[in-house]
């Protein structure tokens, strides 16, 4: 599995041809880090067509701002926080826009805390009946497009793209105590959902 | 010894898995899931959760968004390009909102000076001649009215004046010639005025033709009169011509006056009676016009305060206000500063309200 910074070396490479205006540098570039990028939009907002235009938007921006890239991060890390920050934004959009996926009421959950995953809503979409017939990525998939969004993307950058508390703080602008219990809420109600195929 | 219950131990499952617990913290909860199987049993079935979410493998970006990518840049590259060249997207934009408003209020400011400057030089302010007591009497002999031109209006003749006609800004360089070249003038040469109804109290008198007289305008021999073309200029002469190539032309909109619109005469009260006449007869011997008597609330009262109306040429008044101070005393507040009128007579003359003022 690549890590953020995995890579680092090779990126700054193709970061300092691009600045040098090389042809065929910024292509490189996108080819290097697409799939990545595409994961993490689709993961996110669980729509490919969204998907597909935010990660056009994150690769315009990084178009656009590579000439300000100080490379203190790995390239990965960079693109990665521009695309949760458009997530997070297509996300408040779509929710503006209908409420579909309002915040469920707060309620004392299982460990006295506040719900923050979507129930599924029809008995048969249950990740163990899932189980039956679909791949584990596709369970993993679905099981986290039912987490609450502010607690998804913390799940992705984390678990799935290896990033610090203190990252993620940054990123999300909160103190690391509230990345940690965020993420731990979150990744109990993880193993509530996939606890009859984990 | 297990010190921790079990709701302390999943709290700090995901830090203890992230290792981000202290040694303390550590020992507790490993003591704890020792002794605790459902405990133990929830942080294995966690790290199993995370292992997996750690090995999802990236879904393959669709073929399309590298080529989506590519062009959305390559349009904003051509954009750029494009807004760099040939005055950028201010090519595109409409005319009036290229401007940017520095470079709008530096025009605007521009423009409104330029005209200021335009007009101000344009119509320059009319000298006053010398002061009435500064000029030499032995160049007009002072004109006395007959007594019996006095006692009525319709008695009143004029001697032979001569009317400054012409461009006003060359008054002053064109009247002295006169002498050389004397030409009669009428009421038919006169400026027009509006013609008033006669009432009670205001009345005019049309100059007829005038007699012999004393000459206004004594100037050089040979020179042309004033408001007369020489002959260098009737023939387009090249002096008359360089005088006037860049002058601009006169300004509809002010009126050159050169002792303002009021002249303040006050007479003693024994000299009260006639003199109205009197300042109508002066006005129509330096070529001007009596236009009307404006008297007093008292009109039947004797010394009642009255005014005169009179247009003059322009070059005749320094003299009008000589005459007006054989007349009564002129008062300082009485002959006020030349000033430009935003309207007035037409150019080349000048008009006057004469207040008489019993004293």
């Amino acid at each position: 599995m690549e890590r953020p910074g995995g890579k680092g070396q090779s990126v700054d490479l193709l970061v300092e041809a691009f600045r040098k205006g090389k042809p065929g540098a910024f292509e490189a570039i996108v080819r290097a880090h697409q799939d990545r990028v595409y994961s993490f939009c689709a993961r996110m907002l669980s729509d490919r067509e969204d998907a597909l235009d935010a990660a056009q938007e994150v690769f315009l921006s990084a178009w656009r701002n590579l000439a300000g890239f100080r490379g203190e991060a790995a390239l990965s890390t960079w693109l990665l926080r521009i695309a949760a920050n458009r997530c997070l934004n297509r996300i408040r959009r779509r929710k503006s826009l209908s409420e579909r996926e309002a915040p469920w009421p707060e309620s004392p959950g299982e460990e006295g805390e506040g719900i923050i995953f979507q129930p599924a809503a029809d008995e048969t979409e249950r990740p163990d009946r899932l189980a039956e017939t679909c791949e584990m990525g596709e369970i993993l998939t679905e099981a986290l497009s039912r987490l609450d969004p502010g607690s998804r993307w913390m799940v992705l950058l984390s678990d799935v793209e290896g990033f610090s508390y203190e990252e993620i703080a940054t990123l999300a602008e909160v103190p690391v105590g509230t990345v940690k219990s965020r993420l731990h809420r979150a990744r109990m109600a993880m193993r509530r959902l996939l606890s009859p195929v984990a | 010894m297990d010190t921790m219950d079990c709701t302390q131990a999943r709290n700090l499952l995901s830090e203890y898995q992230d290792g981000a617990l202290d040694a303390e913290a550590v020992a507790a909860l490993t003591a704890h899931l020792r002794g605790c199987g459902e405990c133990a049993g929830s942080a294995d079935s966690l790290l199993t959760v995370r292992e997996q979410l750690r090995s999802l493998p990236h879904d393959p970006a669709p073929p399309e968004l590298l080529a989506r990518v590519l062009a959305a840049v390559e349009a904003e590259d051509r954009d750029a390009r494009a807004g760099s060249t040939a005055g950028g997207a201010d090519a595109t934009r409409p005319f009036l909102s290229r401007f940017r408003f520095p470079l709008e209020a530096a025009a605007a400011v521009l423009l409104f000076a330029s005209v200021y400057w335009y007009q101000r030089t344009s119509t320059p302010p009319v000298r006053p001649p010398s002061a009435p007591t500064a000029r030499a009497p032995e160049a007009t002999p002072p004109v006395d009215i007959p007594p019996e031109a006095s006692s009525s209006t319709a008695n009143v003749t004029p001697p032979a004046i001569r009317l400054p006609r012409g461009n006003p800004k060359t008054a002053k360089k064109e009247e002295a010639p006169a002498a050389a070249k004397p030409r009669a003038w009428t009421a038919a040469d006169l400026p027009s005025v509006p013609a008033i109804l006669a009432s009670t109290n205001s009345e005019r008198i049309v100059p007829v033709a005038p007699g012999p007289g004393p000459t206004i305008y004594p100037g050089r021999p040979g020179a042309p009169a004033y408001g007369e073309r020489g002959s260098a200029d009737a023939e387009g002469g090249a002096d008359s011509r360089l005088s006037r190539s860049f002058a601009p032309p006169p300004s509809r909109l002010l009126r050159p006056l050169p002792y303002g619109r009021d002249i303040v005469v006050d007479v003693k009260p024994e000299s009260r009676e006639g003199v109205e006449e009197r300042i109508a007869g002066a006005a129509l011997r330096l070529g001007g016009i009596f236009e009307r008597f404006d008297r007093g609330p008292g009109e039947a009262i004797p010394g009642a305060p009255g005014t005169v109306r009179v247009i003059l040429p322009e070059a005749a008044a320094a003299r009008f206000l000589e005459e007006m101070g054989r007349i009564g005393s002129i008062p300082p507040e009485g002959t006020p500063a030349s000033t430009d009128l935003p309207a007035g007579p037409r150019p080349g003359t000048v008009a006057y309200a004469v207040h008489i003022r019993v004293r």
